[in-house]
This record gives C-alpha cells, sequence and structure tokens, in this order.
C-alpha cells in the first residue's frame, strides 16, 4: 500500500519529464533521420543517415564547431579564474553564515533578470558611446570609439554575468566539504602554503570545479541568443540550428540538436563520472 | 567578528565581482529617469515621463511610455499568470518528488536523472523539441506550454535546493508519527509540511524568477504578445533601444529583486537555524 502511494507521488513529475522532456527529444532524434518531413500533416518521411553525413563533411562544420566550443570553453575558463577565487575566499574568510547566503543570493539576481534587459544593460558601459569607451578616449588612449559591445568581449562579459553562479556555487560547495583538519594537518606538517593549496585544498574542491564547467558548458551551448545578437555575425551550433528551424528544414535542425544534445549528454555523464550526485542530495 | 585586516583584500575581491555584476543593472535604474531618449551618459534631467508620461498621439514602440504601453501591459499580465503557473507547478511536483525520493524505492534513480536532464538538455533543443512534440501529438501551444518548458528547467533547481536543506530527522519524526498511528495524511499535515514549508515556499519562489525571466526556451512556443521576455525581444528586434526600455526593465528587476529578497531571507533563515 504505502509503496503505491510512493510512485503515485512521483507520477507528476514523471508524467511532466515524460511529455515535456523525453518525448519531444525522442522526436528531434527521429526527425533527425528523416529525409523530409511535410510540415502541413506532420508527416515523417523515411529513415537515412544523409543529414548526418551532409552536416560531418560540410566544410563549415568545423568552423561552427569551433566556434561553439571555442567560446563555451573559454567563457567557462573566465568564469573559473572569476569563481575560484570568488568561492574560496567566501568559504575561507568570511565567517558569518548569513552573510555568506546573501552574497550567494546576491549573484542569483543576474540570472534571474529578463535577457533583454540584462543584455541592453551593458550599453551604457561598453556601447560605443559608453563608460569605457569615452573613458579611453578622454585620456586619449584610443581616437575612435573600439567595439567592445558587438564582438566577442560583449559576448563574454555578458556570460560571466549570466552564468559566473553556475561556477561559483559548486566549487563553494566542494570547499565547504572539505575537513579543515586536513588543511591543518598539512599546515602543522610544515607543507609551504602553495602546496597546501593545491595538493589538499584545490585536489578535493576539483569535483565542485567540473561541475561548474559542465554547468556554465551546457548553459552557453544553448543560448543562440547571445551569440545572435551581440556577437555580431559569428555562427555557433545553437545559431544554425535556429536558422534552419526558421527555414523550415526540419530534418537537418533536428540532426544539428541531435549532436548538441549527444554533446550535452556527454557533459552529464562526465558529470555523473566524477560526482556522485546522488549521495550530495538523497544518500547523505 | 573581528575584521583582520588580513582578510581584507579577500573582501574588497568579492565586492569588486559583486559590483562589476551589478554595476549595469544600477544603470539601467539610474538611466530609466533620464530625460534623454539615449541609454548613455551624461544624464541631462531627471524625470518620470519614461513610466507615466501621457501620449501626445504620434509617438509609437520605443517613445510610447511604459504605462501607455498596452502591449507592454498586456505581456506583463501575461508573464504574471505563466509565472504563477510555473512557480506553484514547480512547488508541487518538487515537493512530491522531493519527498518519495528520500526512500529507497526501486527506479528511483531513473526519474531523478531525468529531471537532471532537464537542466543539462540546452534550452534551443528543448525548444525545438517542444514545438514539434506539440505537432505530433496534436496539442496546440497555449497558455501552458510556456509554463511546462520553465517547470522542467525549475525542477532540477528547485529538487537540489530542497532536498540538500532537509531537516536531517525528517523521517524519523514522521517514522514516530506515524508508529503513534496517525494516518499518512496527518503526519504530512502536522509533521512534514511544518518542517519544509519553507523549502516549499522557497521552491515556488525559485520556479516564479525563472519563469519570469526565461526567454530562450519560451521564445519557440510563444504567440501574439507572448510573454514579457518575448515581447521585449520582439519589441527590440525592429525598434532601437531607448530609455523606455529601461522603465520597462526597472519594472521586471524590481519584482526578480523583491522575490530574491524573500529568498534570500528564507535561505539565511535556514542556515541561521543550523
Amino acid at each position: 500500500m504505502v509503496k503505491y502511494t510512493n510512485y503515485l507521488m512521483l507520477l507528476p513529475g514523471l508524467l511532466l519529464c515524460v511529455f515535456f522532456l523525453v518525448i519531444p527529444l525522442g522526436i528531434i532524434i527521429r526527425i533527425g533521420l528523416a529525409e523530409s518531413v511535410s510540415t502541413a500533416e506532420f508527416e515523417i518521411h523515411g529513415l537515412t543517415l544523409q543529414n548526418y553525413v551532409r552536416y560531418f563533411t560540410s566544410p563549415q562544420t568545423i568552423d561552427i564547431l569551433g566556434n561553439t566550443f571555442g567560446t563555451a570553453l573559454i567563457t567557462c575558463f573566465i568564469c573559473f579564474l572569476v569563481a575560484y577565487p570568488f568561492a574560496y575566499f567566501l568559504t575561507f574568510y568570511i565567517e558569518n553564515q548569513k552573510i555568506k547566503s546573501y552574497i550567494i543570493s546576491l549573484l542569483m539576481v543576474p540570472f534571474l533578470i529578463d535577457w533583454n534587459i540584462r543584455t541592453i544593460a551593458w550599453i551604457p558601459i561598453l556601447g560605443d558611446k559608453g563608460i569605457v569607451n569615452s573613458t579611453l578616449m578622454s585620456l586619449g588612449l584610443i581616437k575612435e570609439p573600439i567595439s567592445l559591445l558587438f564582438g566577442q568581449a560583449g559576448l563574454y562579459i555578458i556570460w560571466l554575468q549570466t552564468y559566473v553562479l553556475f561556477m561559483m556555487f559548486p566549487i563553494y560547495l566542494a570547499l565547504n566539504r572539505i575537513d579543515p583538519d586536513l588543511i591543518q594537518a598539512a599546515k602543522v606538517l610544515k607543507a609551504p602554503p602553495h602546496r597546501v593549496f593545491y595538493d589538499v585544498i584545490f585536489k578535493l574542491s576539483l569535483p565542485g570545479v567540473v561541475c561548474g564547467w559542465i554547468f556554465v558548458f551546457v548553459s552557453t551551448l544553448g543560448d543562440f541568443l547571445t551569440p545572435g545578437l551581440w556577437a555580431g555575425g559569428f555562427q555557433t551550433l545553437g545559431l544554425s540550428i535556429s536558422t534552419f528551424f526558421g527555414k523550415n528544414v526540419w530534418p537537418y535542425a533536428c540532426t544539428l540538436s541531435t549532436v548538441m544534445i549527444v554533446i550535452a549528454l556527454a557533459a552529464l555523464y562526465i558529470l555523473l563520472k566524477m560526482v556522485d550526485i546522488k549521495k550530495l542530495i538523497y544518500e547523505s | 567578528m573581528k575584521l583582520s585586516v588580513k582578510h581584507l583584500p579577500a573582501k574588497i575581491y568579492i565586492a569588486i565581482i559583486i559590483v562589476i555584476v551589478y554595476l549595469p543593472i544600477i544603470l539601467v535604474v539610474l538611466l530609466s529617469f533620464n530625460v534623454s531618449a539615449n541609454v548613455t551618459f551624461p544624464i541631462t534631467g531627471w524625470t518620470l515621463d519614461w513610466y507615466i508620461a501621457k501620449p501626445k498621439g504620434y509617438e509609437y514602440g520605443s517613445y510610447i511610455s511604459v504605462l501607455y504601453d498596452k502591449s507592454f501591459w498586456k505581456a506583463l499580465t501575461n508573464s504574471v499568470y505563466v509565472s504563477v503557473a510555473a512557480g506553484l507547478l514547480t512547488c508541487f511536483i518538487v515537493t512530491m518528488t522531493a519527498l518519495t525520493l528520500r526512500r529507497r524505492i526501486p527506479g528511483r534513480d531513473i526519474l531523478f536523472y531525468m529531471i537532471l536532464l532537464g537542466f543539462i538538455v540546452p534550452g534551443i533543443a528543448l525548444g525545438l523539441g517542444n514545438v514539434l512534440s506539440h505537432r505530433m501529438l496534436g496539442w496546440k501551444p497555449s497558455f501552458w506550454t510556456p509554463v511546462m518548458l520553465d517547470v522542467i528547467f525549475a525542477v532540477p533547481f528547485g529538487l537540489v535546493l530542497m532536498m540538500a536543506r532537509f531537516e536531517p530527522k525528517l523521517m524519523e519524526y514522521e517514522l514516530s508519527a506515524s508508529s503513534l498511528k496517525a494516518s499518512p495524511l496527518q503526519v504530512f499535515r502536522h509533521i512534514t509540511l511544518p518542517l519544509i514549508i519553507w523549502e516549499v515556499i522557497s521552491a515556488a519562489i525559485f520556479g516564479f524568477l525563472l519563469a519570469w525571466s526565461e526567454v530562450i526556451r519560451t521564445q519557440f512556443v510563444i504567440h501574439g504578445t507572448g510573454v514579457l521576455s518575448t515581447f521585449i525581444l520582439t519589441e527590440l528586434e525592429i525598434n532601437p533601444v531607448t530609455t523606455k526600455w529601461y522603465a520597462a526593465g526597472t519594472i521586471l528587476t524590481a519584482i526578480s529583486v523583491a522575490g530574491l529578497i524573500v529568498f534570500a531571507w528564507i535561505l539565511s533563515r535556514q542556515t541561521a537555524r543550523r
């Protein structure tokens, strides 16, 4: 009796996942293998690998995948550089628990602010007449305004602002779980500070670092609006998907989406190999 | 708390990062009161015109004040409905799932991974997939479509947040209540719910806030005026960025921040309890 109630309670989550996650992904994979789809009555014709062949033999593919992975990994790296010291200082140098949780909540604000507002907010700072350009010009360092916003710099800044929390939070959790006695032991045994940091603290925080990289990576992978509007004619996988979808070339759009989903699943697999998330949540 | 000088650089670093992250948002609020339509400094004068000025009749799009922009208010209303529905649904699903996943029942890992997938799958694939699945299943995109996409995205966050913060002895309390012959419903109402009520509320707030700002998934499945995020997105594709959008942004941000203050308060409350 109790058992059935348990499954009954899982039912809403299960239905949600099946209808709005599993079925849509299944359809994407199926249409990615189709020859054509009639848009009017939605009939799927044929079963073929020709889309994949076309995709992987296309000369642009290397560039687009390069751009996609390149921007995503650079964003991860920038976020990591900013977030690791942040998480470290927050863990070891701020004593007050309340202030800690307020600081974490503060970092959530940009992620939860409307995307449009978050991006146009950079115009007064990075735009042609923005603070950075006018400062540099009045200092005489540059003569013409440099295009900060509609280039890759703008993209990285916006992504850093949005996703830094995704990097910071897992690292912070990992650092918090390090047994202070271990650090103390290393110090007592006269390890030099850089070895205490690298061999004890950094290595023990690696699961959090991997978590952070993967969170930021998949978030930037799925975000096609920011590179589309703010990075000026620069192709990524997400942008190609939206272009082909917009032109109603569904099979090809779905093929590209499948590639993207596979990349994301690979990231998830690495994550699960590195960190036992289940333990973190329901088996502690 | 002693404020040692040794830790001062660390604290300054934290402060600098927060300022960098916040500066643009603060400028949006500041510049929304600017007389000039250009969203750059200098501020030529202070005014509320971009919020409440009565239109003279010839303004359009980016030059009409927020108060008199009918589409904006329609989108705002839609956004409120969608976000409230997403918040309540997230809260319901997260609570049910979190309470059950604690128990060792066969198959729970499968559901847990599926929920995690909702966060891992890139937004564009999820949006596209749902457009296609709606076509295949013969569903018309409706009010519920963006709600469901937002919930799929919010549930993994909510679940992790809730389960990581459960009262450690919750299951023992429940067990003692049920061994004293309390019915499952009584246990839930008098033992479980009072102990997790803040987690439940924070899950609802998180779902609301996520739906309030989500655009990548939503813009695939919405039609007409849509919700605020998609409305502003389409407006800015054809219209220039003027101070009016900063005024609109200030209103949106104010709601996000209000929600987050409650959220932060709940989180800090729990931390203090422990």
